[in-house]
């Protein structure tokens, strides 16, 4: 339960982060937030610079222990986000954020924890900052994915597809629980979740050989046994043999679905989507 | 009784003892052990050149896995996952993390000794394993140097460099030793470097040759890259090594390396005695997807379609499963084994061809399989029994981005995954057909795979339970929650009258046997 309670303090802090620090940190401004703009520069001003040996350290520890999964330069590498432009190294001040996600990981992502002193924390924050406030005037290398890259798509084509053959509409619909997707989401992460919503929990309905069905939120399942959280939060589970149990299919939707679009249908869809502000 | 009768006496006695406990007169490896590896031994990465992970060991069977009990544990107390194979020689097992390796008693799952070289420099990304020549170990540390230690103490022998660590490279693989050759590769795909495999001297750590798989950094519209980062296999009888290689840079832009990217993302053949390469197989001509072609070059002698064949199998991270004739590299067989959607086919040479219209650009591509591939580098096993090639895949999809902004030096793009899962198949490998799957869990399994005589394919789940599975229908046997996930590839080896099971999950290697009286 401990660490149940520090995923969903992880998935509250985030949701907040995200909705509260969209509006300082898209790189590309969209027409739906016009005071983008006055903020980035606003905070452009703010950079603070460290001491050289610090950074140098901190660039040692990277390159030994983060390269390969955020890139030499924290641009990104395999599987790890470019840190320069992440959201929550943009919300980070002098390590309130990064110190926290470095000690604890991110194991639902693939990240583990780091044991690391006090100081080597500092040198790595000394480090990510300077590269992200380098990263603007550095040639090549690792952009990541801006909000005007996604704009290649037909809005029209998109909500055609939408309403037939993606068969979006049987689960969804855009006055319902997509109405405003798009202030929620923007860019690459909107595509991503339109994609796959990883972090969505199914429901689950368990009949144990007595007694009444229960329906949950999934929490834990593998060959040997099933978990979930019931109507008053508790983590109930049984063994998978003692019972009849039935995931919620509905998120297989999106899986069903990789192999019949074409990359056009992805952003014509992404065209549409962005426009449920 | 007379001193001679007396020494005649005691030498029947040595030679009778030594008759019954081979491993208590043994000297580390030598080449006939690596050759024909007793029972009691695991004394390379793959447990015999081979590279089929399969033990001729039958006390655990299907009938009786159930009752496989834990014999010990051993903590690393380290952060660093165990992704390594343990060797073990003269009952002792040595395995290894990055900067780190131990020498543990495989009855009874103590320390002997522990090494511990921390490094400052260099890609701490994992470490698969030591090699072993008569008494020593190689080992390759972070910052790219190949060291040589006495097997006894760790007390360190020599110490060479084998790549540089201040331009990008690492190392992290388990070395091959043959014959007189101590048999390393590089990784380094975070800049434009060459990839290379090099053969060292195991007395003097001298460079006995260097085969390089791509031309030197600056080189014209020509790829760097094809790191050699995982362990090869060898045929003694054709005497060729094959290795695979690894992914062109710059990694995700292709424009400004047009053509196939020799020799990335191939397996090769080279004469282990001067390095000559003698054929190559290119798995991903121009590949713009991260998909190394280093899993390990399976050698099968069998028949294909009613001809007795020489062959090497792989299931490649780019989702194709080939079968090659290892005589000369003439392709059998080229199969997706799992869902792909970036090649227009296959050509007459059996080479998927790439579809330009799939390579990473500016407003994304969907791609199948992700950038970790529908297979990476955890040991598949060949079931000599059932005639299949195991498999622990990765179906998966994922969205590949690059634009001129991201320039044309190491990754030169972004990738992101969708969606995953794990799944053990196990492939015809006549047909390429999937004879039984087994499902592992959302996002997928890092385990590798054993097969036994009896019948068992050891691996582990996505949720890091080890699974023992009846290798003729991939039902489940045995399990045993870890409390972590498995990053590496289970060994098996008997020890007196005992057959252990070794796998590790986290920084612990977990010992299984059968339960025994006190």
């Amino acid at each position: 339960m401990k660490s149940l309670g520090l995923v969903l303090r992880w998935r509250v802090l985030l949701i907040l982060l995200l909705i509260g620090l969209a509006v300082s940190t898209a790189q590309t401004p969209t027409p739906s937030v016009p005071t983008q703009r006055a903020v980035k520069k606003s905070g452009t001003v703010a950079r603070k610079s460290y001491p050289p040996a610090l950074v140098q350290s901190g660039a040692t520890l990277f390159r030994r222990d983060c390269s390969f999964c955020h890139g030499r330069d924290a641009g990104g590498g395999e599987t790890g986000p470019d840190l320069t432009r992440s959201k929550l190294v943009t919300a980070d001040v002098g390590g309130n954020k990064i110190g926290a996600v470095v000690r604890t990981g991110r194991p639902e992502k693939g990240m583990p924890r780091f044991d690391y002193s006090d100081q080597q924390i500092a040198s790595l924050i000394a480090f990510i900052h300077t590269q992200k406030n380098n990263a603007p005037t550095k040639k090549g290398g690792r952009k990541g994915v801006d909000v005007a890259d996604l704009q290649t798509g037909n809005v029209e084509a998109g909500k055609q597809y939408f309403e037939g053959a993606g068969g979006c509409a049987s689960c969804h619909s855009p006055t319902g629980d997509l109405a405003g997707i798009a202030s929620r989401y923007q860019g690459l992460e909107l595509e991503e979740q339109m994609l796959y919503p990883k972090h969505a929990k199914s429901k689950v309905t368990v009949t144990p050989g007595s007694g009444e069905t229960i329906t949950g939120t999934l929490d834990y399942l593998d060959e040997f046994t099933v978990g979930l959280i019931d109507a008053t939060g508790a983590y109930r589970s049984w063994r998978t043999r003692d019972v009849q149990y039935k995931v919620d299919p509905s998120l297989n939707a999106h899986v069903d679905l990789f192999d019949k679009y074409t990359d056009a249908d992805i952003h014509n869809l992404m065209a549409y989507l962005q426009t449920l502000r | 009784m007379n001193v001679l009768k007396t020494a005649s006496l005691l030498a029947v006695i040595a030679l009778f003892v030594a008759a019954l406990h081979p491993a208590a007169l043994a000297q580390g490896v030598d080449s006939q052990m690596l050759l024909h590896p007793p029972a009691d031994s695991w004394p390379s990465y793959h447990g015999d050149y081979s590279g089929r992970r399969h033990s001729a060991l039958a006390q655990i069977t299907p009938q009786n896995v159930k009752n496989l009990t834990l014999a010990w544990a051993f903590q690393t107390d380290q952060r660093a996952e165990i992704k390594s194979s343990p060797l073990l020689v003269d009952g002792i097992l040595y395995f290894t993390v990055p900067d780190n390796i131990w020498a543990v008693d495989a009855r009874s799952g103590h320390q002997i000794w522990h090494y511990n070289n921390p490094k400052d420099k260099g890609d701490h990304i994992g470490h698969r394993g030591v090699a072993m020549y008569k008494g020593y170990l190689f080992f390759l540390s972070p910052d790219a140097h190949l060291i040589s230690l006495n097997s006894k103490d760790a007390t360190v022998l020599w110490d060479i460099t084998v790549a540089d660590v201040a331009k990008g490279y690492w190392t992290t693989m388990a070395p091959l030793v043959v014959g007189n050759h101590v048999i390393v590769g590089v990784s380094g795909d975070l800049d434009n470097l060459p990839g290379y495999i090099r053969s060292i001297d195991p007395e003097t750590g001298a460079t006995q040759w260097q085969w390089n798989a791509t031309p030197p950094a600056g080189t014209p519209k020509q790829a760097t890259g094809g790191m050699t980062w995982m362990t090869g296999t060898y045929d003694p009888d054709l005497n060729l090594v094959y290795w695979g290689t690894g992914n062109p840079t710059p990694v995700l832009n292709g424009k400004t390396r047009p053509g196939d990217n020799l020799y990335t993302c191939a397996i090769v053949a080279l004469n282990p005695d001067t390095g000559k390469l003698e054929w190559a197989f290119q798995v991903s001509p121009h590949d713009t997807h991260d998909w190394d072609a280093v899993q390990i070059p399976v050698l099968v002698d069998g028949d294909f379609h009613g001809e007795p064949k020489k062959m090497l199998m792989q299931a490649s991270r780019n989702g194709y499963f080939v079968v090659l004739d290892r005589t000369n590299g003439k392709n059998l067989l080229t199969t997706a084994y799992g869902p792909l959607n970036w090649s227009l086919g296959v050509d007459k040479d059996g080479r998927p061809i790439p579809n330009p219209a799939k390579e990473p650009a500016p407003d994304g591509r969907l791609i199948a399989p992700d950038e970790g591939g529908l297979t990476n580098y955890r040991s598949p096993s060949f079931d000599t029994k059932n005639g299949l090639f195991i498999v622990d895949a990765h179906p998966s999809w994922s969205i590949y981005f690059a634009k001129p902004a991201d320039g044309a030096y190491g990754w030169a793009g972004a990738d992101y995954d969708v969606w995953g899962k794990g799944v053990i198949e196990a492939i015809d490998y006549q047909t390429g057909k999937i004879r039984w799957s087994h499902e592992l869990g959302p996002r997928g399994s890092g385990a590798g795979v054993l097969t036994t005589d009896s019948g068992l394919t050891f691996t582990g789940d996505a949720m890091g339970n080890f699974l023992g599975l009846d290798s003729s229908d991939g039902k489940t046997l045995w399990h045993a929650g870890s409390g972590s996930r498995t990053q590496s590839s289970p060994i098996t080896y008997e020890l007196d009258g005992r057959q252990f099971v070794l796998t590790s999950s986290g920084g612990v290697m977990f010992a299984w046997t059968l339960p025994e009286g006190l």
